[in-house]
Order: C-alpha cells, then structure tokens, then sequence
C-alpha cells in the first residue's frame, strides 16, 4: 500500500502533447478514477505510473521511491488492461500465478495465494481452465485475480470494464467496489465512463487534453464544477449552457434573463459569461413548488420527448424559429430538461419553466473557469425573460 | 436443321466427352475438382518422380546402370549397406546433421531478438534496415567466398591478430549460412512477433518480466507455428545447401565433412558408383522428410498466416 504522486509529468510525442504538466496526490487507499474523452490522456497518464511510457518530464513516486526510471517490474504494481490480456497459452492458474513463479514464491505460498485470489473473484474450481474456454466476465475475473495475487502497493485499472456487456458491467461494478474495500489498496482507474467514475471513486480527476482540469470527490465535481468542461462531461444527461454577458441586473442573453448582484464578483457590465443549469434542475412553471429560489418564467416550446421510465427528457427549443438540433445541445437556444414520467408535457406543446437558482453555475466564457455556484441573491427587480413573462420570486 | 438438332441433343446421342463437358456446365464443381487433380497428379510426378528414379538407380547394380529404365535392371539393395561400408556415411550424416542444427539455433535466437525489434518497435530507420536485412539474403554466396575462405584459413590479420582457423570446422559452414539464411526467418518472426497484441506484452512487463522475458515467455510460445516454420525452413535449406558445405571443408569425415562429400565421396578418380550415390541421397534425404512430415501442419499454418498478414 502506498500513495501516490506525480509532479510535472509530460508526455509529449513528436508534435502531440499528450500529458500536459500533471500532478496529482493520491493518497494510500484511496480509489481515484482518472476520466475524460478519447484521447485525454488519461490512460497515457496510467502508462507513466505503470512504467509503460517513459515521461519526457516529471517524476512519479510511489510510496517513498521515485519509480520515473524504474522498470514496470519493480514498481510494486499490478495492472488490469482493457483487453483483458490473459495469457492464452496459460490455464487459469499459471495467469493467476504468473507473477509470483516469476518472482520465485514457493509453491505452497503461491498455491495458498491463488486460492485466496481466485476465492476473492469467484472463480474458484475453474483454475484448470484455459482463457478461450472462458466467457468475458470470467476472463476479466481472472484478470483481476491475476493483478490481486501479488499484493501490490497501487492497483492500475485502465477500463476494465468497457469491453463486458451492460449488465456485467454494472456487476463488476459493485464486484470492484467490494474488492477495494477487503483490500484496501490504492486503486487509480481508468474510464471514459462518467458513470463508472461516479459510482466508484472517492475522487475523481477530470482530465481534458492532457491537463487535469479538476479532482474533487463526484459529487463535488457534479455539484461545484471547476470549470465549463467539467460542468460539461460530469452528469448525463450533460449540463444546459447559455451563453450571454452580465448586464447592470445580472445575466443577460438572448432568451434567457436571470438577475443577480454581479457586484462582489468582479464582473465588469458587458463580460462574457456562460450560464449553466442541469437539466433536473429546471422545472415546469407549476412543478417548482418545492424549489426555494427559482428565476423568472421562460417561454419554451417542446421539441422531443424522450421517455426513459424513470424520467422523461424534455427538449425545448427557446426560440419561436429555433432548429430542433440533438446533435448540439449547447446550441444555446435549446435546453434539455427532465422531469417526473407522470407529466403530461406533449411535443409541441408551449411550457413556462424556471430554473433552481441554488443549482445554477456561471463560467467565464473564455477562460471556462467557475466564477459561482449558486445565484441565490435575488435584487430587487427579479430578472426578465427574453419572452416577455414577469414574476416575483 | 442444323439448330433444331442441336437443340434436340441429349445425353443419350452425344459422345462421352461432350456429354462430360454439358454436365460440367451445369455442374462447375465437377469441373473445378477434375482442374485439382490433373494440377494435384502433375506436381506428385514431378516431385515424386525424381525421388523414384533415385531408387531405381540405388537399386541397379553398378554394371548394369547403363540399362535401367522406368524400371530397376536387376535387384541390388546390397547398395543401401556398402555405402556405409565404403566411407563412414554416419558420420558425415551426423555432420550435416550437427551443423543444421547449431546454425538452426543461432539463427532462431538471433531472428528472434531482430524479429522483436522490428515487429513491436517503432524507430526511425527501421523500413530502411528491413530492406537492408533483405538485400542481404539476396547476395550471391560465390561473391564473398574468396574473402571467406581467406579469413576463415587464418589469412586475414586484424589488429596484428591473425583470424581464427576456423577452416574444417562446424563454424566455417554454419557462419556463413547464418547470416545467408538470418533473413528469411528474421522476415517470419517479425510478423508473428508484430501480430502478438500489444498488452499481453504490457501485461508480462507488468508482472514482472522485462522485454526479454515477455518475448521467451510470451510472445515465443504464442508465435509457435511461426518459429517452427522458421526453424524447420533454415534446418532443411542449411542441411541441403551445397556451395559453403563442399568449400569450406577438406571433405573429410573426421574434419566435419557434411552431406554433400559423403555423397560425393563414392565418386574416385576411376570410377562412379551411381547406385552407391542413389542410396546415400535417399538416406541423406530421409531424415528431411521426416522432419517436414512432422511439422507439416505448423509450417503450412505458419507460410499461409504469414502471408496473409503482409
């Protein structure tokens, strides 16, 4: 068991920088999941604790030793790969046992440790088994088996899971989760997965074109996003932007008005800000009774309903002339919103909404940084809509 | 006329060939499978036929071989044991047998290492040294002999130290033939090596091998068609080479004298004994052939797959 730290890692390739200056603290036991979009860098991160990439700079520690140079023998880690990566010339047993005959264990330790493995992931009474003879789930069993044997200081995961069907998925999950908690041991995960990453982790590390862009607890990150990709790709169905400028009263945009004291922000009149609101946190006009602080009513117009069982996403479409485009929801003149099955909003039908003001979010829009979280403040002229509807809050 | 009874022919008024031909047209599988035996048939007899007319010859006693025709003139299999009796044929088998095998093992470890290199590696350089590797096995042996034959015979002085006599010995004929043969299996194992994922390799590293050990405990037993393929290829092409196997030995049993002196040795001054030729051939060849039997199925999985990936 052990924490671990990176200072400064950059990987670069020729042109491509695909890790920009990371430095991350991980402390023992804890289960961080490194997430982000396809070609982040969050696995070439992983690479570089494992000793798959050589760094061009940086220096990774684990435990007390600096490992950069080390090779990925002698860091003290075990790793579970995407693909699996059974041995398939080997049956389950010589997988499992892989590490430790290499390692020169006498044959008893290693027996005992391979059934305590094997006991540990359910695969007990398979060991004679070769990986071909084995479904997915089996295979990614042993996998994990393999990597737990050796009892090492930091579990690697580079997405596990992505190549297991749905339910297995959901399975292993929880399968996961009860490991780490037996065993204690620092995991650091993989994922382009948000769900994976919410559901598992103590913190999870935001990372968007090789730098970490926030590593927060989930629902920190879900909650107080540091900035616009964050607030983006945390949360599914993603968070709705605006973009507009703070006027004397607060938000100012094409459809969209909210008042609020821009004073002890440092806005200056007239600066580009984004505003942000989950798609749970806007309600039907009527429906938002158990809101505290809801904004002004806007006029929208529904697009597209898409049913879900448990919630019904709502797509509305601000303007009288707005494209209905699913591709791009921050088109900025359509919001997604999401509310209760029993509701009897019909396509094309005309709904007055407000958002939850404790749950709104304001970015920079150019720098994309947080600026507040939470437009509770009301002044005295609650704001206006672009449609015209006026109420007090 | 002539149409309406074209269009009345049938089976029955035809001649056999055409009625073959009409149910070949409407039953192209006939046709394809009688293509494959007449192909099938002509290579067994252009193949096999010599291999007949070896024995036909070690058969014929040595003053009636001017009369033996499809068929041995006379029954002499005396032949198969005066050969041992004449010249210690054993041993220049063993010879053979002994230098085949030792350049065998130095090409596959050395293919394989280069095999790793270029098939898991990206570097710059790496497509121009892959044609070097190539141009080489297409020198023509006779063009660096002369050299050879000088460095090996102690002729060659370097840095004040004459070179090594290597002359007469498994090393005269098994270095040259290395590096001839090294790029034929370096071209086989690099696509094997290259076609082992990725993360199997990451996955052994993990574990705890280091490069080296991934490749003899990973990605060697998973590339076996192809390393056998390589091996038996080298095996089969060093141990039936002729040109460094007659040159680079005095031709002497004692003095590591290979196959091809053994055969050649009952050939004198006066006199050669074809049927003595003809049986040790067959002898030389049989251990050959029963390699290729046993191995058959992997060198064909390893040739075909191999060529399907480049």
């Amino acid at each position: 068991m052990a924490n671990v730290t990176l200072e400064g890692v950059t990987k670069r390739y020729d042109d491509v920088v695909a890790v920009d200056d990371m430095n991350l603290e991980i402390p023992d036991g804890e289960f961080v999941t490194l997430v982000g979009p396809s070609g982040c860098g969050k696995s070439t991160t992983m690479e570089t604790v494992a000793g798959l990439t050589m760094p061009t700079e940086g220096t990774i520690s684990i435990g007390d030793r600096e490992v950069t140079d080390l090779p990925p023998k002698d860091r003290g880690i075990a790793m579970v790969f995407q693909n699996i990566a059974l041995f398939p010339h080997m049956d389950v047993y010589d997988n499992i046992s892989f590490g430790l005959r290499l390692r020169n264990f006498d044959e008893d330790e290693t027996d005992r440790r391979v059934e305590n493995a094997a006991e540990i992931v359910q695969m007990q009474g398979m060991l004679d088994r070769m990986p071909s003879e084995m479904s997915g789930g089996q295979r990614q069993r042993v996998a994990i088996a393999r990597a737990l044997v050796r009892e090492p200081d930091v579990f690697l995961m580079d997405e596990p899971l992505a190549n297991l069907d749905a339910k297995l998925r959901v399975h292993m999950r929880t399968e996961l989760q009860r490991i780490h908690r037996e065993l204690d041991t620092t995991v650091i995960y993989v994922t382009h997965d948000q769900a994976e990453a919410m559901t598992m982790s103590d913190r999870i590390a935001v990372i968007d074109g090789g730098r970490l862009q926030q590593i927060d607890p989930p629902l920190v990150c879900y909650n107080e996003p540091d900035n616009l990709f964050v607030a983006g790709f945390i949360g599914s169905p993603s968070m709705n932007f605006v973009e507009g400028t703070v006027s004397s009263d607060g938000f100012d945009s094409e459809y969209v008005d909210v008042a609020f004291d821009a004073g002890p922000m440092a806005l200056g009149e007239g600066d580009a800000v984004t505003l942000g609101i989950r798609p749970e946190d806007i309600y039907p006009a009527g429906e938002a009774g158990s809101v505290s602080h809801s904004t002004a009513e806007i006029e929208t117009t529904v697009d597209v309903l898409e049913p879900m069982g448990d919630e019904i996403f709502v797509y509305l479409l601000l303007a009288e002339d707005a494209e209905s485009d699913l591709e791009d929801p921050e088109a900025g003149d359509q919001l997604q919103m999401s509310v209760d099955p029993a509701s009897d909003i019909e396509a094309g039908d005309s709904v007055s909404v407000v958002f939850d003001r404790e749950k709104l979010h304001l970015f920079d829009t150019d720098s994309g940084q947080a600026l507040e979280h939470g437009l509770v403040q009301p002044t005295q002229a609650e704001g206006t809509t672009g449609t015209g509807a006026e109420t007090d809050d | 006329m002539a149409g309406a009874q074209a269009s009345e022919t049938s089976d029955d008024d035809a001649g056999p060939f055409t009625r073959w031909v009409q149910k070949s047209i409407r039953n192209p599988d006939r046709t394809y499978r009688a293509m494959f035996y007449v192909v099938t048939i002509f290579f067994l007899i252009t193949t096999l036929f010599p291999f007949y007319w070896l024995l036909v010859l070690a058969l014929t006693p040595t003053d009636l071989v001017d009369q033996a025709g499809l068929l041995p003139a006379g029954f002499n299999p005396e032949a198969f044991i005066t050969i041992f009796e004449q010249l210690p044929f054993h041993v220049y088998l063993f010879n053979s047998f002994v230098i085949a095998l030792g350049t065998t093992a130095v090409v596959l470890v050395l293919a394989s290492l280069v095999g790793y290199v270029f098939g898991r590696l990206e570097f710059p350089g790496r497509g121009i040294l892959m044609i070097l590797v190539l141009a080489i096995s297409y020198f023509p042996p006779a063009a660096f002999l002369l050299p050879l034959f000088r460095l090996f015979t102690g002729n060659v002085e370097i840095l004040g130290l004459s070179s090594p006599f290597v002359f007469n010995s498994p090393i005269g004929i098994g270095l040259p033939l290395s590096a001839l043969f090294m790029p034929l299996s370096i071209f086989i194992l690099t696509t094997f090596y290259g076609q082992i994922p990725d993360g199997l390799e990451d996955a052994a590293r993990v574990e705890g091998t280091t490069r080296l050990g991934a490749l003899v405990r990973v990605i060697i037993p998973l590339s076996a068609p192809g390393v056998a393929t390589a091996g038996v290829l080298t095996f089969i092409n060093v141990y039936s080479e002729f040109f460094f196997s007659y040159l680079m030995t005095d031709g002497q049993a004692q003095n590591w004298g290979p196959l091809v002196w053994g055969i050649l040795g009952y050939q004198t001054q006066y006199a050669a004994s074809y049927n003595l030729m003809a049986a040790a051939s067959i002898i030389g060849v049989l251990p050959v052939a029963i390699l290729v039997v046993i191995a058959q199925e992997r060198i064909v999985s390893g040739l075909t797959s191999g060529a399907l990936k480049e």
